[in-house]
């Protein structure tokens, strides 16, 4: 029986061929990342709710010797599953915005010295952007996270599910999942070129405008068809982070020659990992990873890119995708940035259109590279310097105000375009505030104009 | 919902319609100022429905329901929103569908979360019953009688208390067997 690629990746950690609908009573997983928005709760709750189990094990267990490498001065002390499949990220409100923030960074550095876990910096970027770039989830493993926005690394052909606090605590005692339903797959499949001026926000706007917000409930978004082939990386990124805005269970890309690619440019900053990396790459030449052609599908979308015009999502929902070109209300806040939409070709994208442009007086536009690596890049490319002609605040990586806490929180009749994924009502800040979503391209025009403004007259011939 | 115990009832005092998000239930600014579940009690539906907590605490004693139509607690994987309703003594929400997410986070801390086919007959106000044995919600004292969806599994880690056993007795059997 063929199966989807969700159905592949399943069955190598499960160790059998599994098929949709079925129940997996304990599913191994391949990598764990958290934030600091969950770490610290999750590592309290895991030392408390199973140190008592060290405790015993160590008590029973025969191998006296080894149970001391656990433990200090006698006492048995809680080990993460395995360190070299974890890792920390600090991204949501770094550098530091409160004092408690600052203490649970503080107890993730403590935590991850002693447990010899990765711990990222403040500023390496923003958690599904950095996962990717440095090589810590491959095409074909199965990821979770505590972020619903995991979904983001389907792009590399890799499983992710965002997960809570408990899920994510259990999972690092015992690299498990439980009473996973292999979930069915929505295939979207699309057709056609874009036209200049349009991108992969657009088309995944466009989707969740059809399919609304609870349109892909339960089910795994999988995206093919001959432009999502042409797309690169980062389009697929922005494609498979929008996901969960469906209420996917997660979203996905059959990994092909873009995504060796990218995997190849990996190894190449990455020396270390690439007698691992080579070697995963060439075993599997993703055959292993890739859906079937007669693979069965819960439900099927085909759509025409070539008819896609730029999209904005009105407030307060993801799902209320409009043309741009209907609309020109007033704005005054304008953030390119998120997990969803800054990265390399989306900040080209933006600093296309401000080059030697000013930045409407009316407007603070917000520019946060999704990485020191893409902020690095940016800044020797001179793509930060033509923001900051423009007028721009460009901020180190994080996630910015789209998580309402830190760096351009909103006030009451404040109207924000943002190139992020959500504009819940009260979602940025104030809950009298509106909250708009667009492209990078759509962003920028805008940003220009004082207006929500349709970006292809920036690109007439 | 206490150990083995499968009967969960209170009233309506609450009533959303569908999309509801957890932004909405709790919002992000809050969520990295305390590590105490309890503490996202006083926040929840703060910028969406103020009201929320005056009402579900208008009557100390009062065991509150709250009903929803679909897609209950969709959006961010934040726990918080289930300790913040939790905590302002919700026994239950009953809703047309709930995502994966949040579902799971609810059954993690044995929080009921039942689905059913409509709760268009569900009024504010009404007395209701939850029963997880026999898998049906009764509306004013039997006066409607709706079937729970929900898997025998899913049933039984609710009615059990959650995962946290079935997880303390994989890592004992991890560490024994590990060489």
């Amino acid at each position: 029986m063929q199966q989807t690629i969700v159905e592949k990746i399943v069955s190598r950690v499960a160790g059998r061929k599994v098929h949709t609908g079925e129940l997996i009573d304990i599913l191994p997983i391949d990598k764990l990342y958290f934030n600091e928005v969950i770490a610290p709760p999750a590592i309290i709750n895991f030392q408390e709710d199973f140190r008592a189990v060290y405790s015993e094990a160590a008590s029973s267990r025969n191998r006296a010797g080894e149970i001391a490498v656990w433990g200090e001065n006698g006492k048995s002390k809680v080990k993460v599953f395995d360190p070299s499949r974890v890792c920390f990220i600090p991204d949501h409100t770094v550098p530091s915005c409160s004092v408690k923030v600052a203490q649970g960074v503080n107890l993730m550095k403590q935590f991850a010295s002693d447990q010899g876990i990765k711990m990222f910096k403040e500023g390496d970027g923003i958690e599904h952007t950095v996962v990717t770039e440095e090589g810590f989830v491959r095409p074909g493993e199965v990821v979770v996270a505590t972020d619903s926005h995991t979904d983001t690394v389907g792009a590399i052909g890799a499983l992710g599910f965002g997960i809570g606090t408990t899920e994510a605590e259990y999972a690092l005692a015992t690299g498990e999942i439980y009473d996973f339903f292999v979930p069915e797959t929505y295939k979207f499949e699309i057709t056609g070129d874009f036209r200049p001026g349009v991108s992969a926000k657009d088309l995944i706007l466009t989707i969740l405008g059809r399919v609304k917000e609870g349109g892909c409930s339960k089910k795994v978004a999988e995206y093919s068809g001959e432009t999502i082939r042409r797309m690169g990386m980062d389009g697929r990124f922005t494609m498979c982070n929008m996901s969960v805005e469906m209420s996917a269970r997660t979203g996905i890309v059959n990994p092909d020659e873009v995504t060796s690619q990218f995997m190849l440019e990996t190894i190449a900053r990455h020396p270390e990992l690439s007698s691992e990396l080579s070697s995963k790459m060439a075993d599997r030449s993703f055959s292993g990873v890739r859906s079937d052609d007669d693979a069965s599908y819960a439900s099927v979308m085909e759509l025409d890119a070539e008819k896609i015009e730029p999209q904005v999502a009105l407030p307060h929902s993801p799902a209320n995708a409009k043309p741009a070109s209907e609309i020109s209300d007033e704005i005054n806040v304008v953030f390119i940035g998120s997990c969803t939409n800054a990265r390399h070709s989306d900040l080209i994208e933006a600093s296309k259109i401000l080059k030697g442009k000013k930045v409407h007086p009316n407007v603070n536009l917000l520019v946060i590279p999704a990485s020191r690596l893409v902020y690095n890049w940016a800044m020797n490319e001179g793509i930060l310097k033509i923001f900051a002609d423009a007028g721009a605040n460009i901020e180190s990586s994080n996630c910015g105000p789209c998580f309402g806490k830190h760096m351009g929180v909103l006030s009451p009749g404040d109207r924000c375009l943002s190139t992020s994924n959500r504009n819940y009502k009260g979602r940025m800040g104030s809950p009298d505030a509106s909250i708009y979503l667009s492209s990078p391209a759509t962003a920028a025009a805008s940003a220009i104009e004082g207006k929500i403004a349709d970006p292809r007259r920036y690109y007439a011939a | 919902l206490n150990n083995n115990n499968s009967l969960v009832s209170g009233t309506v005092t609450v009533k959303f319609g569908n999309d509801i998000n957890t932004d909405y239930i709790v919002p992000a600014y809050i969520l990295q100022e305390a590590w105490d579940k309890k503490f996202f009690a006083d926040y929840a539906f703060e910028r969406y429905s103020p009201d929320f907590i005056k009402t579900c605490r208008a009557n100390e004693n009062k065991d509150n329901i709250v009903v929803a139509g679909k897609n209950f607690g969709c959006g961010s994987s934040r726990e918080q929103a289930v300790y913040a309703i939790q905590y302002n003594n919700v026994k239950a929400v009953i809703a047309e569908s709930f995502p994966d997410i949040f579902f799971r986070n609810s059954i993690n801390n044995s929080f009921c979360v039942v689905k059913v086919e409509s709760v268009d007959d569900i009024p504010l106000g009404a007395k209701v019953e939850i029963n997880l044995e026999e898998l049906i919600v009764k509306v004013d004292n039997g006066r409607i009688v709706k079937q729970i969806l929900m898997n025998e599994e899913e049933r039984n880690l609710l009615v059990s208390g959650g995962r946290l056993g079935k997880v303390r007795e994989r890592l004992r059997e991890k560490l024994l067997t590990t060489n």
